[in-house]
């Protein structure tokens, strides 16, 4: 029997359940782990959900669990338990996902990789169009910390991509 | 490609990733139905059986302490063994309790320091652990014997056998500090690499890294970065 505020939990999760692949997609390569993440994530926001404040944007409640869930994922040293038998159901599954995403996409992704974890969730943020104010209340920074650090970020995107190219040619 | 254009193609994504993605409602009810309660009877658990040894731990001893208060060459080895199970019991409990109170709706440069500085805590733990049981075996091996059978070790082995155990101790942790030093970075476990201070060397370098986040740059330097990107 579902309770109004799991139905409630599950609307606001089918919502914003891009967020939560996005989040996942960022932090980890191997498609099991994703799913590992994902089910820590969804674990993390539903223990926290009873103190949730309305008068906060859902996505912004959601992007603090999330990635800090997400980053502590990332850190964890020792060999992971999976929770995930391989051929099972997937909590997020997607459809042709590679077909999907365009060469742009994917290079952004790996991109966003090789970024340390804390640049990662910063460039996540910036490219879902938080603004540097809701950023910042995001990552517990500065405002302008967050506008230098985006503007160091396209410059080494930049310079990258500069590497690249006169790598090819 | 600029990183504003790239933002273009990020938008385009998220707009198919409405229809190309699938939340498993069945699994998502599963997970934070039954996974959420999981993870919390773990915690507890561990805390009651951690707590629950270190109880005994310090009882048995206080009860030994008592029973032989008039033979300060039992009681003080037992003395020194209660005062490091205390020890290890409050730092068992302040973990738990930090562990328990992290709010991870809070800011993430907030949340990752506090967890670091709880991983610091808990490498330093574990290695504290294994010196202490290193150094205080032969301590643990006057208790118990008494404790257990009655037996004197100082009359069945005397002075010099316990010295020269307490000597073994301190070379077995030299070497074995040497040895997972050398060859611990090798190894996955996270227990080995507590041991080894790989783990807590990782854990300094994350803060340095978060520290580096969070620092503000100074105006000249912001300047100085808003020079490649004149679009800013």
């Amino acid at each position: 029997m579902t309770t109004p505020a799991q139905e409630r939990f599950q609307s606001l999760m089918e919502d914003h359940k891009k967020i939560l692949y996005k989040v996942c997609r960022s932090y980890c390569r191997n498609p099991g782990d994703r799913d590992d993440l994902a089910q820590e994530i969804i674990v993390q926001l539903w223990r926290s959900f009873a103190a949730f404040d309305e008068r906060v944007r859902f996505s912004t409640w959601m992007y603090r669990i999330a990635l800090n869930v997400a980053i502590s994922f990332y850190r964890r040293e020792s060999v992971r338990t999976r929770h995930v038998v391989p051929g099972s159901e997937h909590l997020l599954e997607a459809i042709d996902e590679t077909e999907n995403r365009s060469e742009e996409v994917q290079l952004l992704y790996q991109w966003i990789e090789e970024l340390d974890p804390f640049n990662k969730a910063l460039v996540i943020l910036y490219l879902d169009g938080n603004n540097y104010q809701e950023t910042a209340a995001i990552l517990g920074i500065s405002e302008t910390n967050v506008a230098t650090k985006i503007s160091r970020l396209k410059e080494t995107l930049r310079k990258k991509q500069e590497v690249q190219q006169y790598g090819t040619r | 490609m600029e990183l504003d254009e790239l933002k273009e193609k990020w938008v385009e994504h998220d707009r198919k990733l409405d229809q190309s993605i699938r939340l498993n409602l069945q699994l998502l009810r599963e997970t934070y139905t039954r996974r959420a309660k999981f993870a919390l009877w773990r915690l507890a658990a561990m805390l009651a059986a951690g707590s629950i040894f270190m109880l005994v731990v310090i009882v048995s001893l206080g009860r030994f302490i008592a029973l032989n208060w008039s033979t300060p060459r039992f009681t003080l080895p037992a003395i020194v063994l209660d005062l490091a199970a205390i020890a290890a019991l409050a730092a068992l409990t302040a973990q738990i309790g930090l562990a328990l109170t992290i709010d991870y709706n809070q800011p993430v440069a907030l949340i990752q320091k506090r967890l670091e500085t709880l991983r610091k805590f808990r490498i330093r733990y574990t290695q504290a652990i294994i010196l202490t049981m290193t150094l205080t075996w032969a301590p643990i091996f006057i208790v118990v014997m008494k404790g257990s059978l009655g037996l004197d070790v100082y009359r069945l082995f005397g002075i010099p056998w316990i010295v020269i155990n307490v000597a073994f101790g301190l070379a077995v942790l030299a070497v074995g500090i040497w040895a997972f030093q050398k060859y611990g970075g090798r190894v996955n476990q996270r227990f080995l690499r507590d041991i080894a201070g790989y783990n807590l060397n990782a854990a300094s370098r994350f803060l340095t890294t978060l520290a580096e986040f969070e620092k503000d740059y100074s105006p000249q330097e912001r300047s100085s970065i808003r020079e490649y990107s004149p679009e800013e």
